[in-house]
């Protein structure tokens, strides 16, 4: 491999450091979620629909915003590595918020599982 | 713009890279891949394994910039029971490559600022004074407050002296008055550089632009302010009251041939015009003129704005010491510190390393240089402690993501060959795109500070 694997870990969490106690918070919040769902026997299926719609509107916001909140404008972008990057970024984005946010839709949408 | 169709043989023998250590890219594979592999990641870091070894061997490095920080972070996970000392008083920490966007309005000036101590190991000895002194025969250096400290092996890590004072009228405290601007000096100047270049945009006028000759740390700097004024000119509908002139001392813009003629191009294209063997000799601040030494002789030229780029050099300390270069280019350029180029040892004194910006070597004085160099010296001093052959080589290795607007720039990495040696394949380093700006934008200073920590 042409790159370090601990390399590219510790360039990660130099980057998101500033936001560590956050992402600690969400996903420790997920993580009590999902126990008590599975232990309440909610229904998953029900809320992934939801759940899929929250990410995709986040990732389209994304899509549009990532140029902005890159101080660029559309006009910057050229080139089919810069298209395909915004579109993956957003991509990427929108899959994240979807899973992040499906255990809270299961609370609030899911049915419980009859068997 | 693209010069692809004509680069694509040169890409052809970037088969060379091959040669190359991986280790010396991953600032930037790491910079660029981070992101993708964010949600995978958690908040982990985990240590590559190491075995360290045991040694009372007495170090000093001194300088605790970003080479000396990151040696420090290396020496102190691979040696066992080594006294390290690091010398250095400046106790703040600045991110440098950050000062180009602070000085173009795009960074506010805290972004760059930071805290030596959050990056020291805990086991290093930090010595917060100045080396007034070398004495490699003695095997020691002495503070500028007199202490002595004795070694067994010393890393020079001192970064360089901006010369001001040779150009006659010139001085820091001038930077961000009488519409002169420097990106290279503090991020407090650097503020008041934009207040001057926010003005210069808003006014027009002529704006001189220059660059200090002989090896200078980023050399991208320079031209990178200039493409970012008049971007800023442009999205402000004020170029055409702009007359942009760049001073160049020698015959190119940029070392590495296909840049130079990409930027050769761009510039005339943009509207700002060249004066070749332009060197700034001296400064009237009063009369807005300035001076440049020119094969023609003198030649005075009034302005409206002017950004300043001294030329550089190693500082007195060590420039006058036995370490430095005593005779050919590196002396005369800048009492560079004497090194192999390959394997950053002394030439003379074995048990002494360097890297860095203090280091005369063909290329580099930039963070990724001190990224591929810190390494090979770090393997290299170990090994010499083993009392093993130092193996470990720096191949040159140097990137400039050439800003050329907001929002869009140029990859640009090469090596002692001058050949283009592009980390990601699918980034053109012959054409502008948004990814490499996202990079300097978003993604290198997290990449510096795993540099700073010795994790890449
Ligand atoms: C405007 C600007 C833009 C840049 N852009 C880029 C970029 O885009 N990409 C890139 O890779 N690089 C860039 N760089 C270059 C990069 O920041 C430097 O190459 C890098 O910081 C060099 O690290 P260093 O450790 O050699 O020196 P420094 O980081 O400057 O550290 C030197 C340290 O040595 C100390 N010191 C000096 N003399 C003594 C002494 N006698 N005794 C004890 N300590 C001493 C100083 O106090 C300082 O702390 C840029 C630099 C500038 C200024």
């Amino acid at each position: 491999m042409a790159f370090s694997f601990f390399g590219i870990l510790a360039v990660l969490l130099e980057t998101i450091r500033p936001w560590l106690g956050l992402i600690v918070t969400v996903l420790a919040v997920d993580i009590v979620l999902t126990a008590w769902l599975w232990a309440s026997r909610r229904s998953w299926s029900s809320a992934r629909r939801p759940a899929l719609l929250a990410g995709a509107l986040v990732g389209v916001v994304t899509f549009f915003l990532a140029p902005w909140l890159t101080s660029a404008r559309f006009s910057d972008l050229s080139g089919l590595l810069d298209w395909l990057s915004i579109v993956g970024g957003s991509v990427a984005v929108a899959l994240l918020v979807a899973i992040l946010l499906w255990p809270l839709m299961t609370a609030l949408f899911g049915k419980r599982d009859r068997t | 713009m693209s010069l692809d169709s004509r680069k694509a043989s040169n890409l052809s023998r970037k088969d060379s890279t091959a040669r190359i250590d991986d280790g010396r890219r991953r600032l930037l594979k790491a910079a660029g891949l981070g992101g993708a592999l964010a949600a995978v990641a958690g908040g982990t870091l985990l240590s590559a394994p190491t075995s360290a070894m045991q040694t009372r061997a007495r170090i000093v490095i001194v300088g605790a910039g970003a080479a000396g920080i990151a040696a420090a972070n290396r020496l102190a996970r691979g040696l066992d029971g080594a006294a390290i000392t690091i010398i250095d008083r400046r106790q703040r920490h600045l991110y440098q490559p950050g000062l180009t966007l602070v000085a173009t309005g795009i960074w506010k000036p805290g972004k760059v600022v930071d805290r030596n101590d959050r990056y020291l190991p805990q086991s290093v000895n930090w010595i917060q004074d100045h080396v007034a002194e070398f004495d490699p025969e003695a095997n020691r250096v002495v503070t500028t407050a007199g202490r002595v400290v004795p070694y067994d092996y010393l890393l020079v890590t001192t970064g360089l002296k901006i010369d001001f004072d040779a150009i006659e009228g010139m001085s820091p405290e001038l930077i961000g008055r009488e519409s002169i601007g420097c990106v290279y000096d503090n991020p407090e100047h650097a503020e008041r550089t934009w207040q001057m270049i926010d003005q210069y945009t808003a006014a027009g006028g002529v704006g001189l632009f220059t660059r200090g000759p002989g090896g200078i740390k980023c050399a991208g700097a320079p031209l990178k302010v200039t493409m970012l004024t008049e971007d800023i000119a442009r999205q402000r509908s004020t170029r055409r009251s702009l007359e942009m002139v760049y001073n160049s001392p020698g015959a190119g813009l940029f070392s590495q041939p296909d840049t130079n003629e990409f930027l050769k191009q761009e510039f005339p294209e943009r509207d700002i015009a060249i004066n070749w063997h332009h060197r700034l000799k001296g400064i009237e601040p009063e009369a807005h003129r300035a001076t440049f030494a020119t094969p023609e002789g003198d030649v005075r030229i009034d302005y409206d704005f002017i950004h300043v780029v001294p030329p550089m050099r190693a500082p007195d300390a060590l420039g006058n010491s036995p370490l430095a270069w005593q005779e050919g280019g590196f002396a005369d350029d800048g009492n560079w510190m004497e090194v192999d180029q390959f394997s950053m040892r002394h030439q003379r004194y074995g048990n002494v390393f360097g890297a860095g910006d203090c280091v005369g070597t063909p290329i580099g004085k930039t963070a990724a240089s001190v990224k591929a160099q810190v390494p090979v010296a770090v393997d290299n001093m170990i090994n010499t402690i083993r009392d093993r052959e130092t193996v470990a080589r720096y191949d040159g290795y140097t990137s400039c993501p050439l800003i050329t607007g907001r929002g869009r720039g140029i990859l640009v990495e090469f090596d002692y060959a001058l050949n283009m040696v592009p980390s990601f394949p699918f980034i053109s380093p012959y054409r502008e795109h948004w990814v490499p700006w996202v990079m300097k934008d978003r993604m290198l200073q997290p990449a510096y500070n795993a540099m700073l920590r010795g994790r890449i």
